[in-house]
């Protein structure tokens, strides 16, 4: 055998490690790569792919955790949910575990099924594998508080992390900032239109003011001068009516008052918050 | 013969032609706490002289009396909206009509979920259209279903 | 020595092309493997795009006619029909493809182009039936004509049906006006609206009541007020007897085309499911 001969074999033999690549890894690749692009729709498709032929089952974790990702993007929060479950069934570690329970923890807070993100959140507090993860988990508490506005509670959490925590100190000043639906109602229940001041809708106080003065001299002097039916009348239909007016539209301006600011807030968190998001 | 060979060695490898369609994409959904506006239209301006006094007339109703004394309409669109569009819609002696039908239906507080649809801001849905009497108006939509409106 | 490499050359070329193409998710048999695995899994956008992509390189009616299944199952029965379309004439096939995209046509509401179907075919004669029950012609007069291509399992409800279409039992508005007319409310309680009635009828009478005892007590401004009141709500009684008719029979019709719709859903519009799914 000549040199040229010897060459070409050893080229040959060596190619076969080549052709023997591990197929289900290039489609695991290409699927993280259709992620990172963007391509949503087609990632999934790969990985299902990727799932159908995958025989000895070595993917099922990655791969569903990749799709529920995908899915998560494109807000199908249902679906994601569906997927980390897959995952978090075929998961080899409590490490594999807890990161699909958190993924659906963060998208049960996406989509505000808040209730649903605490279950989930004292389930796995009180899993003795996770003892050492309670600053992510009260991360993920805080966050959950912030989307069900409930910053004080949001605080708390925070804090629990460390007590000059960035986000504990926005939920304090969110906090601060909002208007007290109860105090807003207890004013107007006393004085009407007091309520409407207390939130700057100072026009709409006014007239809830006026209204109740005049129909409530109204009633009082037909039931002074004995009109009963005239006071009755009086009294329930226009009386009543705007003191009603005037408790709703208390609790109505604070809530959308409070509602603004909280908007502002998870706007800021949205867009210019550098921090791991829900 | 080994550059022949080396050709079709490597001319076996597999070429993989990716195809792509987008059929959704990444989502942009907000963090904001969705508000429903069901806000008033204050504008006066109408296309003539008798829709523009109506026009004044019920947002001087809305300013001084319907925004201080409650949200009371159980229906949507609310009752002096129902007036402004039922005459937009034909005269003001059938609005005049339509408007009076509205009322006494207004009054009649038991089992309205028998009767009316039930639109986004949780009020029952019973829009002018159907009660034109013009039959083409008229879109059905089954007691107690939702609307998206 | 030159002749034993060549042949282990070849063999090593055969083993690896052979090793490829188990390997290669992309063959035409993987491919077709992943489409149906899809198209069971009820992922028929997935599918579709798949058996195009199959379709690309290696044609067959089975293929047109997977892909038109698809996108019906998907809805978008436009791209289901040109692909039901595509199924030759001398294909196994070629009979329920026609079925199939007549379906398409009839839920599209093309009934002018479920007229112009084969009759032979069962299926698009029930159709063109029903057609006619959703008002795109006059319903044949003769009974039997019209029950013709129904079997004995479904000539009950089609005649029902049939009957509904023929005979509704409207309400008439004339009938309406007249009994709002003479008795406040009998009009609405003539169309069910049976509290609506009621009220239309209390608000009329007290309205007359306090304007008849203010005359007679000689307050000409409060007997003419309500007076007033009371021919409001008297005319918007009559008139909202007269809509009521209208909306009572708009239910009828709507009512019927429902019930309609539930029973095409049920029996698959006639053209049975194509099962290939194990």
């Amino acid at each position: 055998m000549n040199s040229a001969n010897k060459i070409f074999v050893l080229v040959v033999l060596t190619l076969i490690p080549v052709f023997a690549q591990d197929y289900l890894e290039n489609q695991m690749v290409k699927g993280n790569g259709l992620y990172s692009r963007g391509e949503y729709f087609d990632a999934i498709t790969e990985m299902k792919r990727l799932l159908y032929f995958d025989k000895e089952k070595e993917y099922t974790y990655e791969a569903n955790k990749l799709i529920g990702e995908c899915y998560k993007a494109g807000a199908k929060f249902t679906e994601a949910i569906n997927y980390f479950s897959k995952a978090e069934q075929s998961a080899g570690s409590p490490e594999e575990i807890y990161n699909c329970r958190i993924s659906i923890i963060r998208i049960n807070i996406l989509r505000r099924t808040n209730l649903r993100a605490s279950v989930l959140l004292d389930a796995i507090e009180k899993d003795s594998r996770y003892s050492d993860k309670k600053e992510d988990i009260n991360y993920w508490r805080g966050w959950n508080y912030i989307f069900s506005d409930e910053w004080d509670n949001a605080s708390l959490q925070f804090a629990k992390i460390t007590p000059d925590h960035l986000l504990k100190k926005l939920c304090d000043s969110i906090d601060d900032c909002q208007y007290s639906v109860t105090k807003a109602k207890l004013l107007s229940y006393f004085i009407p239109g007091a309520g409407q001041f207390y939130t700057g809708n100072y026009v709409s106080g006014l007239l809830s003011l006026g209204w109740n003065i005049l129909w409530g001299y109204t009633t009082i002097t037909a039931f002074s001068a004995n009109r009963i039916f005239d006071g009755i009348m009086v009294g329930d239909l226009l009386w009543f009516r705007f003191y009603n007016g005037n408790n709703q539209n208390a609790e109505k301006f604070t809530e959308e008052k409070n509602t603004a600011i909280s908007n502002g807030a998870l706007n800021y968190l949205q867009n210019e918050y550098n921090g791991e998001k829900p | 013969m080994i550059k022949t060979a080396a050709i079709i060695l490597f001319s076996t490898l597999s070429i993989y032609a990716q195809t792509e369609w987008v059929k959704w994409g990444k989502a942009d959904y907000s963090y904001e706490i969705k508000q429903s506006n069901s806000h008033r239209q204050y504008s006066i301006s109408g296309n003539t002289a008798g829709e523009t006094a109506l026009k004044t007339l019920a947002v001087g109703y809305w300013f001084f009396i319907s925004d201080v004394d409650g949200d009371n309409c159980p229906f949507s669109p609310t009752c002096s909206s129902f007036f402004l569009q039922s005459v937009k819609e034909t005269n003001i002696v059938q609005g005049t009509l339509m408007f009076a039908d509205r009322f006494t239906r207004d009054m009649d507080f038991i089992d309205r979920f028998s009767h009316y649809p039930i639109a986004k801001n949780r009020h029952f849905y019973d829009p002018p259209s159907l009660y034109t009497l013009n039959n083409l108006k008229i879109k059905y939509i089954p007691a107690g279903e939702y609307v998206d409106k | 020595m030159k002749n034993i490499l060549y042949l282990i050359f070849i063999l090593l070329l055969f083993q690896n092309y052979s090793y490829t193409q188990e390997t290669d998710l992309y063959s035409l048999g993987n491919r077709r493997l992943f489409a149906d695995f899809l198209y069971c899994q009820k992922d028929y956008l997935r599918a579709a795009d798949e058996y195009k992509e199959i379709l690309r390189l290696s044609d067959s009616d089975t293929l047109h006619l997977k892909i038109g299944l698809s996108y019906l199952k998907s809805g978008s029965l436009d791209s289901a029909s040109v692909y039901f379309g595509h199924v030759k004439i001398n294909s196994l096939l070629y009979d329920y493809s026609r079925q199939a995209y007549y379906k398409c046509q009839f839920l599209l509401n093309h009934f002018d182009i479920v007229e112009l179907g084969p009759y032979y075919y069962n299926p698009v004669d029930k159709l063109y039936k029903f057609s006619s029950l959703l008002g795109y012609k006059e319903l044949p007069v003769n009974k039997e004509k019209f029950l013709r291509p129904f079997e004995a399992d479904e000539r009950r409800a089609a005649f029902d049906f049939y009957d509904r279409k023929l005979n509704p039992p409207y309400k008439n508005e004339l009938t309406a006006a007249v009994l709002a007319a003479l008795i406040p409310g009998a009009g609405k309680i003539y169309t069910q609206n049976y509290t609506d009635g009621i009220f239309a009828f209390l608000a009329t009478g007290l309205m007359s009541y306090i304007s008849y005892t203010d005359f007679n007590a000689h307050h000409q401004f409060r007997g003419w007020l309500f007076a007033g009141l009371a021919s409001f709500f008297y005319g918007g009684n009559i008139y909202g007897s007269i809509a009521s008719v209208q909306i009572y029979n708009a239910g009828i019709n709507f009512k019927l085309n429902s019930d309609m719709k539930f029973y095409l859903e049920d029996k698959n519009y006639f053209v049975p499911d194509y099962e290939f799914c194990k």
